[in-house]
Formats: C-alpha cells, structure tokens, sequence
C-alpha cells in the first residue's frame, strides 16, 4: 500500500469558529475512502483545505511525498486534484460537451484565426460518454437534463481531467438507485486506474459498498479510520457521535386510518407523469418511492399547484380545488420544496422572517403585522422543531442544512397545515437530524396531520411511512406496505421488476 | 464606535458632511438654505420611497421622470380644460387624481406584462420613459400650460409654520412607506418577492399582485411628484423631471438597498436623498462648477455601494 495524500495536523478557524483541530491522516492510493462525520465536524473543510479553496492556519499537505501548498483552487486543479461539488456547477444553457470543456475547449486555426473546433469537442465529449456507457446527446443543453443526469455529467467533466485525486462532495445526494449504480461503476473503473478518492456521502449503505476505508472526523479531528469491511454502521454512528451514542430508533406510532382528507384523480401533466390517482387520510403518512425521473416531485409540485396539471382533479377536504399555492394554502395543504436553498428559503434574511414567509396572512390583523406578534409563532417552531440557533434574527444561510430544513418545515407548520407534502426532507442533513425530522413527522401524524412523504432513499421510505406508492414513468404502478416489504422488493418494484 | 459605523455608516457619512460644510460653506447653516435643501429633494425624494419599494421586490422603475411630466402636463391640461365648468380647484383634483390613476394604472400594467409575458420591468419601463414623455410633448404641444390659478403655487412653493408645504407631503409619504414595509404583510411580501421569486410563491404568496403593487404606489407617488412641481413652476411642462429616474435610482441605492432585489430599507432611502440634496446643494455654495458637482455625484455613487458592499461582507 502506497500513502498517496497524507494530511498532518491541518487546522483551520473561521473567526472564533475552530472548524479544523489538527487532523491528521495518510490516504492510501486508488482506494475509496468515505470521509464520514455529522453536520460540523470539520468535513467539508478539509475538503475546502484539499482543493485550495482555503489555506490551512496550521499543518501540511503531501502529495505523495512532496509537501504542497495550495494557495488556490487553482492550484490543487494543476497538483490532480479535482473536486465534484454537492451542489451542481454547471452552466444550464451551455451544452453537455461546453460544460465538460468549459475553458478549454479545443481549437482549431480558420482563415488565420483561433476559433472553437467543435466537431473535436462533441467527438471527445462523446468519447467520454460512450466510454462510462452514458446514452447522452453531447449537443444537448444541461438544463434540460434531470438532475441525475447533470450530476453525471459533473463527474464526467472531473474525469476528463484524468484527476489523480478526486474529491466527491455528497455526489448522490441528488441521485436515484439506478443513477448511483452508474456512479459507483464509474467510480469502480477510476479506483481500478489508481485514482485516490475522497467519498462524502450521508447515506451509510452506500458507504459499505463503494469504500474501501471509513475515515471518521469529530470535532474537527480524526475520530478514527477503520476498514469497511471489518466494521458495523453502529461502530461508525459511536465514532461519529462519540459518547452521545445512537438515538434509541423510536417506533411509530400507527393511527388506525382518518377520513380521507385529499383525493387524486387522473392528474396529468405532461411528459412528467400521467393519469396519477391516489387517496390520502388524516393521520397517515403515505411515502411515494420511485427512481429519479419517476415524476414523484413533479406529481407533488402538481398537486400543490406550483406547476399546473393538465387535467385530473384534486379535491381537498371533499371540495374539488383548482391547485395554486396560494389556493392549497388557504385549504391547509402545504408543501416543502425538494431544493430547500432554491425553493424553500430566503438565505439573506433572517431565521425570523423565514418562519413566517407562509404564514404572513394568518398573523396579520388586517394586513398590519409586528414583529412582536410573529415572535410567539417563530419561538413555538424553534422550540417545537429544536432548531439550533443562538439569534432568529441571523441569516437562514447561517445555520446547517439539518437547521434550514427545520426552518423550511417550520415555515409551513406555522400556517397550522392539515395536509403536508414532504419532498426529500432529508437531503444533505446528518444522521441525528434526520432522526430529529422523522420524529417530527411521525409526532405531526399522530396529531392528525396527513403527510405525503418523498424521498430517493428507499430504506427511509420503508422506516417512516405507513403505506409506500411506487411511481415509474411517471404512473403509480404499485403498492406496497413497508412493515411487511423488504428493502429489496421495494427496490425492484421502483425498478418494474416483479417482487 | 466601529459597531456604530458598522451599522450606521451612510447617516454617520452624512452627519459628517453635514458639520463639514456648515463649517466650510459660507450661508450653508442657515434656516433658509436647508429650508431650500429640504424643498429642492422632497419631490425626488417622495418618488425614491416608492422606488425603493419597487427595487426591493425585484424589478425597476424607468420611466418616473416623464412620469413627473407626464403628471404635471395632464393635470395643467385637465385644469385649463375644466376650470370653466367646475372651478379651478375641482378641475385641478380632477387633473391629479386622472394622473394618479394612470400612473398606477402603467404600474399594474409593467408587473402584469411582467408575469404573463416575462417581460423585465427595465424593457417596459425603459419604453414608458419615452412614451410617456412623448404623451407629455403631445398634451403641451411643445408649450407649458399655464392653466393654473395663483394660490396653486402654495402647494410647489409654499410655506406652513415655516417649513415649506411640499415637505409636510414629503414626510407624510416616508411616513405611510415606512409603515407599509414595516408592518404590513404586503411590506413583509416585497421582501419575500426580492429575495427568492420562486420560495415566495411556493409560500403562498401572491408575488405577481406584490411586484404589481408596488410599480403601481411608485406610479402614484410619481403623479404626487410630478403635480408638486408643476404647481412649482406654475404650469405644466414637458421638461419637467427630466433625468429624475437616475437621481432617484441613485437615492435608493445610496440608501444601502440592493439591485438585486430583497435588501433595503426606507430610512436609508431617506438618507440617500438627504445626502444628494446637500451634496449638490453644498457644492453650489462653495462654488464648485457643475461639471465637477457631476463628477464627484457620479463618484459618490459609485463610493457609497462600494462601501455597503464591503460592510455586508464584513458582517456577513
């Protein structure tokens, strides 16, 4: 085994924030190694430390073992250490082969000038394509692409620079069961070539099998660096977590089914889904599994009314409801976008006014409102929620992602909802948070509310939901219910596989 | 003191240049020339809270300076139209309110073509500008009317218990603006609108009729600006305004609110208008050519949100 990144005693502060506290640890080369720890530990950091986004206050890097000193992302790019971002930065209206080639496309002299040789460029992004078996169209712009597809075409782009180290910031984060089998035979194929990986990812099955070794941050320092194969989730969860050790897993406590309080008939809206009918009750919580581009997101936004469906009805309550926000909020139905940051936030303003952004109308008296009455409303959720925040009048950007979903729910259970659509509430929050935001659920159902529950991670759907739709190509095609459906059928029934 | 400065920079910066040119300027710090200064920035400034309404919520207004002649023009012609009937007074309420009620009319208008043809408000508002300075030539016909009765002229020039009428108006607006931002949910909602379209709407806000609101009160507001002045000159001119909206753009952004939309706040608007006003009105007075009182405006400007952008930073 040759050490390939060794970090020694790297430290690094934020103001009085001491992110980083001496960590230290040699890399093997063309091994995967997950980088694992809870929202705050230090992970992102050190990858901001790797990539030269920031500079150490203290420690070294060796590459192989040259000591290096990046001073900019630039300069870690040019050592062979590429970064794939959690979030996605591509350029929408540029094409799949301009992304990959962004700044370097390949040129060619006409009439004695340099100009773009593009038949090259879509010949080598198709190269590249082709040679992970990816069915896409180089021509093609990335904002039409799904997410999933955009977030391949992000590691392609990180591949093309043949990366000797390569840095995966949360890259399935975005991603459906069959999209992350493709990233891992991708991965797979880059380890078998002596790239060294860095793998950041909350989902810990993925973890058993993609790494090779589990490195462990806490506090900012090395908690401890096993080998998967010689350890357990809960070995990993103590090391994350330290003496506070796992939450006992709580158990749901099942209503027997309300009245029913939504229904769904024939709702169309094209290409995403089609002909969607489904019924929902008081106290349930139905979760809706499906590969990426199944059209689960798409059928809630529909529902909702953020995206008009062509035909179909939806009656709330027994009254049939023309969907739009603000109609569905006025009826008590809300919704928390899948992109909390995009859809669901005001990043720059405060914890305070994001509380209460959909719940304006309701705390006014006559259209004139005061902080001092909104005050109870936004303590109620911070207390209710658990929210860590020292001041609700800092910035929503402020907090971790655990925090801004809460604030996201928060916001909604201010309009005191008595249906709840819950898109991938989940996504780039840690372990304990996770479990926090599933007890709210759960604690919210009991109390009556009715939830639809979306997530990409089946093993979630499966630990929270009473009853799971599957949708695929955009119709329900199944339903199963989750005390007595194994992981594995769930999966195949995503997939149109025959239980 | 750096905590101050942090949090009160552009009042600090005015104070500052407030002591400075009582001190230097000869005739600054008297009761008749900030009088004057006061008189000279209400009508800019009455557009400017409006204005800083509309940036907030994410688009921008154009046309506010032909909106002022436009405003004046239809008001002196309204006026000349029906003093013989019903008496100048009514004719000139007649001629206000039609003005007002066209202005906020186009405000609706540019928000409505905003939501349903996504059309910027910078394009609807830029051809405004010229159409409705175009309407106001046409109204004139390229000569101010001079329909007004005499008395009218207390309302442009005026003096109440000693401080000019026009900033009685003046202070009523920042008043009603500073409430509604404050304390209202459609303040809450520009907010909202400015600082995440899409978060907003998926809130259950209503972000089309709140960008549709706030053109529309800076359309009013215009008309307000614009039937003040006309009763200033005592007649209704076509020139009137002209170039305003820049001024008025400047105020708001000197007043820490942001381009981008979601950021600001109506007493740094106040403050905005307050620091050109004394600016151009200190230069005057030590003599400073108008060339430069150009240059060092510009300046200025361009100095003020570089600062803001460097304390946000700083406290972000």
């Amino acid at each position: 085994m040759t050490v390939d990144l060794t970090c020694e005693g790297l430290a690094r502060a934020y103001g009085p924030v001491r992110a980083l506290e001496g960590f230290s640890h040699a890399f093997a080369r063309g091994r995967i190694h997950a980088l694992m720890g809870k929202n705050g530990s230090g992970k992102s950091t050190l990858v901001k430390l790797l990539n030269g986004a920031v500079q150490p206050d203290a420690g070294r890097i060796l590459l192989g073992d040259q000591p290096v000193a990046f001073r900019s992302p630039a300069d870690a790019f040019a050592a062979g250490i590429v970064t794939v971002h959690q979030e996605l930065s591509l350029v929408p209206d540029l094409s799949i082969a301009e992304n990959i080639f962004l700044g370097r496309l390949p040129m060619t002299r006409r009439l004695g000038l340099g100009v773009v040789d593009w038949p090259s460029a879509l010949r080598r992004a198709r190269g590249l394509l082709d040679g992970m078996a990816l069915d896409l169209d180089p021509a093609a712009a990335v904002g039409r692409l799904s997410v999933g597809q955009q977030q391949i075409v992000e590691i392609v782009k990180a591949m093309s620079f043949a990366p000797r180290v390569l840095l995966l910031d949360e890259p399935t984060s975005a991603l459906a069961s069959n999209d992350v089998d493709l990233l891992f035979r991708l991965l797979r194929d880059l380890k078998a070539r002596g790239v060294t990986m860095i793998y950041i990812s909350h989902r810990m099955s993925e973890l058993f099998e993609i790494a090779d070794t589990a490195v462990v941050l806490r506090d900012g320092a090395l908690a401890g660096a096993v080998a998967v194969a010689d350890t357990t989730t809960d070995a990993i969860v103590d090391m994350m977590f330290g003496e506070t050790a796992r939450a006992a897993r709580s158990r749901h406590a099942r209503l027997v089914r309300g009245e029913k309080v939504l229904e769904v008939r024939g709702l169309t809206r094209r290409p995403a889904f089609a002909d969607v009918s489904f019924d929902l009750h008081e106290g349930e919580i139905l979760g809706i599994a499906g590969l990426l581009g199944a059209g689960r997101t798409e059928l809630m936004r529909a529902v909702f009314g953020a995206d008009p469906p062509e035909a179909g009805t939806v009656r709330l309550f027994g009254e049939a409801v023309v969907p739009g926000p603000a109609a569905m909020k006025a009826r008590g139905l809300g919704y928390t976008p899948e992109n909390r940051k995009e859809d669901g936030l005001i990043l720059d303003r405060s914890i305070h006014d994001n509380l209460c952004m959909a719940s304006l109308g309701a705390i006014a008296r006559r259209g004139i409102i005061t902080a001092a009455a909104e005050a109870p409303f936004v303590a109620r959720q911070i207390a209710d929620l658990s929210i860590q925040v020292a001041d609700p009048a800092a910035p929503v950007r402020a907090l971790s992602g655990g925090n801004q979903q809460k604030v996201v729910i928060g916001n909604w259970l201010n309009t005191a909802p008595r249906v709840m659509f819950f898109d991938e509430p989940s996504r780039g929050v840690d372990v304990n948070a996770k479990q926090q935001l599933f007890r709210i659920i759960w604690d919210k159902a009991a109390e009556g509310l009715a939830v639809v529950f979306v997530s990409s991670e089946l093993e979630e759907l499966l630990e929270v939901c009473d009853r799971i739709l599957v949708m695929r190509e955009g119709r329900i095609t199944a339903e199963r219910d989750p005390s007595r459906t194994p992981l594995a059928a769930l999966y195949a029934a995503c997939m149109g596989q025959a239980a | 003191m750096s905590r101050l400065l942090r949090r009160y920079p552009m009042e600090l910066i005015l104070l500052a240049m407030f002591v400075g040119l009582a001190l230097t300027a000869p005739g600054f710090f008297t009761t008749g020339n900030l009088m004057n200064v006061l008189r000279n920035v209400t009508m800019q400034g009455i557009i400017a809270f409006g204005m800083t309404m509309v940036i907030i919520s994410g688009e921008i207004d154009l046309s506010v300076g032909s909106g002022v002649a436009f405003s004046g023009c239809l008001t002196a012609w309204v006026t000349g139209a029906l003093t013989p009937s019903v008496g100048p007074a009514a004719a000139i309420a007649a001629g206000a309110l039609l003005a007002m009620a066209i202005l906020f009319g186009l405000g609706l208008l540019t928000g409505k073509l905003r939501q349903m043809f996504a059309m910027p408000s910078f394009i609807t508002t830029l051809g405004l500008l010229a159409i409705l300075s175009g309407a106001a030539n046409l109204i004139t016909g390229g000569f101010p009317i001079t329909s007004f009765p005499g008395w009218f002229n207390f309302v442009g020039s005026g003096f109440l218990f000693g401080i000019p009428f026009p900033v009685y108006v003046f202070a009523t607006v920042f008043c009603l603006v500073a409430f509604l931002t404050n304390y209202t949910t459609f303040g809450r909602e520009i907010y909202a609108v400015g600082g995440n379209l899409e978060a907003a709407r998926l809130s259950g806000i209503d972000v089309w009729r709140t960008k549709m609101l706030a053109l529309g009160i800076t359309g009013i507001l215009t008309a307000i600006a614009g039937v003040i002045i006309a009763a200033q000159i005592l007649s209704g001119s076509a020139t009137a305004g002209r170039g305003w909206e820049l001024d008025v753009i400047a105020a708001v952004i000197i007043g820490g609110t942001s381009l981008f939309g979601g950021k600001g706040r109506i007493r740094g608007t106040l403050v905005g208008v307050l620091f050109l006003g004394i600016i151009v009105n200190g230069m005057t007075l030590l003599n400073i050519s108008e060339y430069w009182q150009l240059v060092v405006r510009g300046a200025l400007i361009i100095g003020a949100v570089l600062l803001n952008h460097i304390l946000d930073r700083r406290t972000a």
